[in-house]
């Protein structure tokens, strides 16, 4: 999935839910090209404790050198997409 | 003239009690929780004693730690922050959110400058040094466990070390991930930093770490501070929270000899654990638990209306230097130490009305603890262990002990030495949980390392 991708699927729901928790943003400011540094105003902690909020939200190990993967919101869902899709074909 | 110490609210977390009346009920109530160790843990040995007392579960999220915050901390610093609350709602101070994002709290009508945090832990965040343990090591052994079996698999005269590969994978239990906040969880000052950070508070934040007296150390710690001017305002106690999937810390007390079992007699698993009782075989190792106070200048706590419980009249520590593991036997340190505690109260030995003893139930402890009761105060005081209901808390045991002492001085009451059938010496043992006129009470603790130390809680005069 691109940045682009349809904000309306089931992923890109539970994930903004998760990074309007963690960042206590509201909802609705999150779009898909929200960039957590720039438009977020995440810090490094803020970024790490997302990653493991997302992997408890999706029973899915993120490695740290897939970090630098999550900029946007955007680029979460997608690569939350692969990797679950890797493990259901697994 | 030296300024009052009073306390104003407490806290409690334990086995028999998720909050402190809850605990106290207990207590009055002999009740204690014991059951068979883990059978998980029964994979990787075979251990002397069979028993221990584990702790209700923590919630997975509470309105003053939430969960994200709870992936970023230690169970024993989580205990801590909760059971600071409690103490705090219960001596009419509270607090209100100042910072979403970070959850933080800030509390009312105090100067946070003039406001310190006092926790004693014993071993602070080892679930978490563990279980990132058992990750980095553990994580990379299953595919080559996988590869060694694919081996083993294609020969008929390797089935037998085929299903060894096999048992060593069914032990593995590789937790969900390396925790990058690790080491803020496993560091012990965590317990207090997080209490501080959670309430705002800009005084003192020290860990007390002496083993089983850290939380007996925190409180004399905080009182001291009080006393003499420092700060107005402390949160005090102990905390202890022993996550352990593989049964390692329950292990190196077992094999040092120190924990109860089954011996001659046919008692139940609630009857092993024995504080001065003949048949005693050691202490019950306790999952853990956590006791605060809130500690307050007595003109400080009337200004506002505070209900006060009892005032902390002294504080004395002293060090064996004897012995790492064992305490020097005639108990000469903790003579001097409660010398000195009834010096600094201004009491004499007959004005104690009750002793909070540490009462662990291992045959040299309980030996020179009573011979040293009976030459300080004589055989008049009431005597009872707290670890006779709980077993051992480590780290919580001081502070849970001193919570007991307070309430007892609150409630004119007191719990009885649970499982004391045969004494092993003539002491006014409590034998009922019945009215007894208790006005001063010493609660003291001693320690691996010989850290000993006591405190003095008098009734309002």
């Amino acid at each position: 999935m691109s940045e682009s991708s349809p904000s309306n699927s089931e992923i890109y729901k539970r994930i903004t839910s998760v990074v309007a928790k963690v960042l206590d943003v509201p909802e609705d400011s999150i779009k898909p090209e929200s960039n957590y540094v720039n438009d977020l105003s995440a810090d490094s902690l803020d970024r790490i404790t997302l990653v493991m909020a997302l992997e408890d939200a999706f029973k899915q190990q993120i490695p740290d050198e897939d970090l630098a993967q999550l900029t946007t919101v955007g680029s979460t869902v997608a690569y939350i997409e692969t990797k679950l899709a890797a493990k259901n074909q697994s | 003239m030296s300024r009052r110490v009073a306390i104003t609210g407490l806290g409690a977390f334990s086995a028999i009690g998720t909050n402190v009346e809850e605990f106290w009920r207990g207590c009055l109530e002999a009740r204690s929780a014991v059951a068979d160790i883990p059978a998980k843990w029964n994979d990787f040995h075979h251990y002397n004693s069979r028993v221990w007392s584990p702790l209700p579960a923590l919630a997975k999220s509470s309105d003053l730690v939430n969960d994200i915050e709870r992936t970023k901390l230690d169970a024993a610093a989580v205990l801590a922050m909760e059971t600071a609350a409690e103490a705090l709602r219960n001596a009419g101070v509270p607090f209100s959110r100042v910072d979403t994002k970070h959850n933080i709290f800030a509390l009312a009508n105090t100067d946070a400058g003039r406001a310190g945090v006092f926790v004693g832990t014993g071993v602070g965040g080892i679930g978490s040094l563990l279980s990132n343990a058992a990750y980095h090591m553990l994580s990379p052994q299953p595919p080559r466990l996988q590869q060694i079996a694919k081996t083993l698999a294609s020969s008929e005269q390797h089935q037998e070390s085929l299903r060894t590969a096999e048992r060593i994978a069914a032990d593995i239990r590789i937790p969900f991930r390396a925790n990058p906040f690790v080491v803020s969880m496993i560091m012990p000052n965590a317990v207090s930093a997080n209490v501080a950070i959670k309430f705002g508070i800009h005084g003192p934040a020290q860990t007390n770490c002496s083993a089983c007296s850290s939380g007996t150390v925190a409180i004399g710690t905080a009182f001291r501070a009080v006393q003499s001017g420092a700060i107005d305002t402390a949160i005090a106690g102990g905390v202890e929270h022993l996550n352990d999937d593989y049964g390692i810390l329950f292990r190196g007390f077992d094999m040092a000899r120190t924990l109860v079992v089954r011996g001659q007699q046919p008692f139940r698993n609630d009857q092993l654990n024995r504080p001065f009782d003949r048949d005693r075989s050691g202490f019950l190792f306790s999952q853990g638990g956590c006791g605060v106070m809130v500690l307050e200048e007595l003109e400080h706590a009337r200004a506002r209306k505070a209900r006060i419980l009892c005032e902390v009249a002294a504080y004395s520590e002293t060090c064996d230097g004897f012995n790492i593991m064992m305490i020097e036997p005639k108990g000469r340190q903790i003579t001097r130490m409660l010398a000195r505690l009834l010096d600094s109260a201004g009491c004499a030995a007959a004005d104690v009305d009750y002793v909070n003893a540490h009462g662990t139930g291992t045959h040299l402890n309980d030996a020179a603890e009573t011979e040293v009761i009976e030459r300080v105060f004589g055989k008049t005081p009431l005597v009872n262990s707290t670890k006779s209901l709980l077993g051992h808390t480590i780290g919580a045991s001081g502070a849970l002990g001193a919570i007991v002492a307070a309430l007892s001085i609150r409630d004119g009451t007191t719990h009885v030495c649970k499982n004391l059938d045969n004494p092993i010496r003539d002491l006014n043992f409590v034998r009922s949980a019945g009215s007894h006129r208790i006005r001063t009470a010493v609660a003291q603790s001693f320690a691996f390392g010989g850290h000993n130390a006591a405190l003095l809680l008098k009734a309002m005069a």
